[in-house]
């Protein structure tokens, strides 16, 4: 194409110019949903017969004194429905309906949407919309950092305890409180009891631990008891830092809900408090969010000398006797999918990181034809408000092989459950169990009036634009224009249909700016297509030249600003990454309405024979 | 007539290295407002006290707001819940701000409002330190991936030339922030990213000027030619400088305070870009030493048209 004279016809139905239509088409109907806004409409029903009508003037009147915009107002004689213009007066008008007809009449809201047929059955819908523009749900999640600090004293015991047989230190005893009682993380401590007889080795035993725990004080209560604690300082230290693994997690549970534009922080010691914006279905976050599985994979414990022994029974109400020292556990998984294995049975592929991987390696070579136990725990809070722990056999394979940093979960009982067990080990395992505690649905943060003055704004920001481009460029700018507003429309098709775009306020202003910034495109090829014609081409021939030589330029701006945009994207939370997906969506938009279809609108537009273009004479 | 070229040339020769310096200077008063005053970190970057309560009646946010703005002596954020009965004001963690549920009270007072006090509790930012040395992170790969990206396509020199750039525009919009002490926060954040991709495409788009104009023209003088290519591509630097700033003028004016550290971010952004598009990434390369026929030593394929 690139050489060819162009004296032929110029074929408008070529298989390029068929599928950039059929693209923009896709992407016009699914902007369209956006036109339809959800609606309020409040519906009166008499609760006796004979009560005396209410008037649609009377109603008019009503809200007229009170500034409120309605819709449409419908008397019948059986019921009275008033439809809002603004969702946000919705409060104001229930007010003030109850207290004038609360005594005749039964009021129900409820939220409607005129959206056409043909779109609820493609399953199109609109841009979510952030928190500022549409609200949302907040959840507070409460962090039991003593329930951690409680398994971690309670493996700290077991390697005592397992250093104690290898080195034969016999009657050594450790006791730990208990962690569910209502006692004071301070107080927690372990009582390590031992006899006389062991005084000699006993040294060894603490030397050992306190080189593994340096942040654990020892202090020995009479000759034949020690006692280990962390410091205050210390249990600070680990509550901060268990907040912070927590609050990781959740971020990175959110993001994988699909959700960028949420706010995740901590609120007060343990507690974490989330926004999330455009959720339908609270239900489905509240779950993924109040999820605490752990995976932990175990060996048997006849094949090992370790102390403790866990006993579980598996789905079969097979007993199983594993060794209670995890060989590895959910924090070391790096990725997992779901997938399917040749039969079609549903599995979670998992990919270790380098620790967990290094384990694995070694501790599968030195157990090939044994067995290994993976088990499933989840953290929940009983009738008595207490956190017990769950768990669960999910699995319980025969090494093969060695194995190496990936290898997978057979055995799964769905695919739906496949897919959560993945989410939930890819947004990584939580060392500490956490409960929901407060559930709320959350209003705007930005009022209706901001809202309009915003959108307000951006009206005329792009007025002014194209206004300026068809003074400048004639016949040419109205061209652009036309490629501008299709932008505008896939952009909003395009963040219509993916999932995790998010509107806000400064959004819609990144939005506007991406148009504007997409004008640059076409002043590119156009003052290409001047330079062209003042070199004394014709002018099909400029417009072809200009279009072709200016689009290298246009690439190269672009596909560097992508960079930046894709890097921000993976790495950025909240607003930022919600704006770099603004970005990198119009550069796609901007690429392909104003090179391609701006080209196809040129060649449709300007005639073969013109002899004029942008002031020049060709 | 060729005597008026020359001089033009001349004067825009001038202009770019009295430009360049002058940027230089300005880099080094951010820089000095940044080490010196901080950036004014909101409270997406802070954290702060979070006072939640209850109104017996229903509140509009409007009306809340109003009424916050008079009484607290800080900016705060408000969010409400169950149909504007339920309350939570978010206050930046310094001196001045209302610690405590103490002030509800007087608050109550003032407004006349019945209020029935809650939570009073410290929160922490949205924005997590393992995220910010994470971003630092990011931006620096970005960084060294755009002088990848634009090495292998131009040049080295156009691509530090862009680069450096880069670090100019943001650099005078974050010292700006300092200076005037207005609030950052993650908005600010964001608007930063659209003024790297505005100065990096104004960037490019002098420097494939002048890798053509090397082409075609490689025996002339270097500084004849980036003056040359800054001429020819005035017109549409202009163009799109000029609708994109009216744009962010129309949001600040009309968009009120919701957007204003936006807008004025953005204002900035793009204009010290479209500067230093002449003055920086066009000058950067003939300062390291770019010649004229360096694209005669080396013959490279053109991005061809599909």
């Amino acid at each position: 194409m690139m050489n060819s004279p162009i004296k032929q016809p110029y074929n408008y139905f070529k298989w390029q110019n068929l599928l950039i239509l059929s693209s923009l088409l896709f992407l016009l109907v699914s902007a369209l949903p956006n036109l339809y806004i959800d609606k309020v409409k409040f519906q009166l029903f008499p609760i006796n017969p004979i009560t005396q009508k209410i008037t649609t003037i009377e109603l008019k009147n009503l809200f007229d004194q009170h500034n409120i915009s309605i819709d449409e107002i419908l008397t019948t004689p059986v019921i009275v429905s008033i439809t809002l213009d603004n969702k946000t007066d919705k409060n104001s008008v229930k007010q003030l309906l109850s207290s004038v007809y609360k005594d005749n009449y039964r009021i129900e809201n409820s939220i409607i949407n005129h959206m056409p047929s043909f779109l609820n059955s493609l399953n199109a819908k609109p841009i979510k919309l952030g928190l500022d523009l549409s609200g949302g749900v907040l959840f507070v999640l409460e962090v039991e950092t003593k329930q951690a600090l409680f398994d971690r004293l309670k493996n700290i015991a077991l390697e005592i305890k397992t250093i104690a047989m290898e080195k034969r230190i016999r009657g050594v005893t450790v006791i730990q409180n208990n962690g569910n009682k209502q006692i004071d993380e301070t107080n927690q401590n372990l009582i390590v009891k031992y006899p006389n007889s062991a005084i000699g080795k006993i040294d060894y035993l603490f030397n050992q631990i306190e080189e593994s725990y340096p942040e654990l004080a020892q202090r020995k209560d009479n000759s034949n008891q020690t006692i280990l604690s962390f410091s205050s300082k210390k249990t600070a230290q680990f509550r901060q830092e268990t907040m912070k693994q927590t609050l990781k997690t959740m971020r990175g549970r959110i993001e994988e809900l699909g959700i960028t534009e949420a706010v995740t922080l901590q609120q007060g010691k343990n507690h974490i408090r989330i926004e999330l914006p455009g959720v339908n279905d609270p239900e489905e976050a509240r779950r993924i969010i109040g999820a605490t599985a752990t995976l932990d994979f175990y060996q048997l414990a006849e094949n090992s000398k370790a102390a403790g022994i866990l006993r579980m029974a598996d789905d079969n109400g097979r007993k199983l006797n594993l060794n209670s020292k995890v060989v590895f556990s959910g924090s070391n998984i790096k990725n997992a999918r779901a997938g399917q294995d040749q039969m079609n049975m549903p599995l979670v592929n998992l990919t270790l990181d380098a620790i967990g991987g290094n384990k694995m390696s070694k501790f599968s070579k030195q157990n090939i034809g044994n067995t290994m136990v993976t088990v499933f725990s989840e953290f929940y809070r009983n009738t008595q408000d207490k956190m017990v722990k769950k768990s669960r056999i999910i699995n319980v394979a025969t090494i093969q092989q060695h194995l190496g940093s990936q290898f997978s979960i057979t055995n799964m009982s769905s695919q739906q459950a496949a897919q959560e067990l993945s989410l939930l080990l890819r947004a990584g395992s939580l060392t500490a169990p956490v409960t929901i505690v407060k559930q709320r649905t959350i209003e705007a943060t930005l009022g209706i009036n901001n809202i309009n003055n915003g959108i307000k704004a951006l009206s005329v920001g792009i007025g002014i634009t194209l206004l300026f481009m068809v003074f400048w460029y004639r016949s040419l700018g109205v061209i652009a224009n036309v490629a501008l507003t299709l932008n505008l429309v896939s952009l909003l098709g395009l963040m219509s249909l993916l999932p995790g775009a998010v509107l806000t306020l400064p959004g819609i202003a990144g939005l506007v700016l991406t148009v504007g910034m997409a004008v640059d495109t076409n002043v590119l090829i156009f003052e290409r297509i001047k330079e062209e014609l003042k070199r004394g081409h014709k002018v099909q021939q400029a417009i072809e030249q200009g279009y072709k030589s200016a689009f290298s330029t246009i690439l190269d701006a672009n596909i560097t600003t992508m960079i930046t945009g894709i890097i921000l994207f993976t790495i950025g939370n909240g607003p930022v990454k919600g704006f770099a997906l603004i970005l990198c969506l119009g550069i796609l938009t901007s690429m392909f309405t104003g090179v391609f279809v701006s080209k196809i609108l040129t060649n449709i537009v300007i005639r073969k024979n013109k002899t004029q273009l942008l002031g020049v004479n060709a | 007539m060729n005597n008026i070229k020359f001089s033009k040339y001349l004067n825009l020769s001038h202009f770019r290295i009295v430009s360049f310096y002058c940027a230089l200077v300005f880099v080094v008063i951010a820089l000095f407002g940044l080490f010196s005053k901080n950036l004014a970190l909101g409270l997406d970057f802070t954290g702060g006290y979070l006072t939640e309560f209850s109104t017996k009646n229903a509140v509009s946010q409007k009306e809340m707001t109003e009424l916050l703005t008079s009484y607290l002596p800080e900016n705060f954020k408000v969010t409400s819940a169950d149909e504007g009965t339920h309350w939570s004001v978010q206050q930046a963690d310094n001196l001045s701000s209302l610690k405590g549920k103490e002030w509800l009270a007087d608050f109550a007072l003032q407004s006349e409002l019945t209020i029935i006090p809650q939570d009073a509790i410290y929160i922490g930012s949205q924005v997590g330190e393992e995220l910010i040395n994470q971003g630092g992170l990011a931006l620096l790969t970005a960084i060294i991936v755009i002088l990848m990206y634009l090495s292998f396509r131009f040049e080295w020199r156009l691509a530090a030339g862009a680069v450096i750039a880069l670090f100019h525009d943001v650099l005078i919009v974050l010292g700006l922030f300092a200076w005037f002490g207005i609030t950052f926060d993650l908005t600010i954040l964001a608007s930063l990213l659209a003024i790297i991709g505005y100065s990096l495409n104004d960037s490019i788009i002098v420097g494939d000027k002048i890798r053509e104009i090397m082409k075609t023209n490689s025996d002339a003088k270097i500084d004849n030619i980036i003056n040359k290519a800054i001429k020819s591509t005035l017109v549409r630097t202009m163009i799109t400088s000029g609708t994109t700033l009216a744009t962010i003028i129309a949001i600040w004016i009309f968009a009120g305070e919701s957007l204003a550290g936006f807008s004025i971010a953005l204002f900035t952004g793009v204009l010290v870009g479209t500067f230093s598009s002449i003055a920086i990434s066009a000058t950067v390369p003939q300062l390291l030493g770019l010649t004229a026929d360096y694209y005669d030593k080396k013959e490279e394929d053109i991005c061809q048209l599909p």
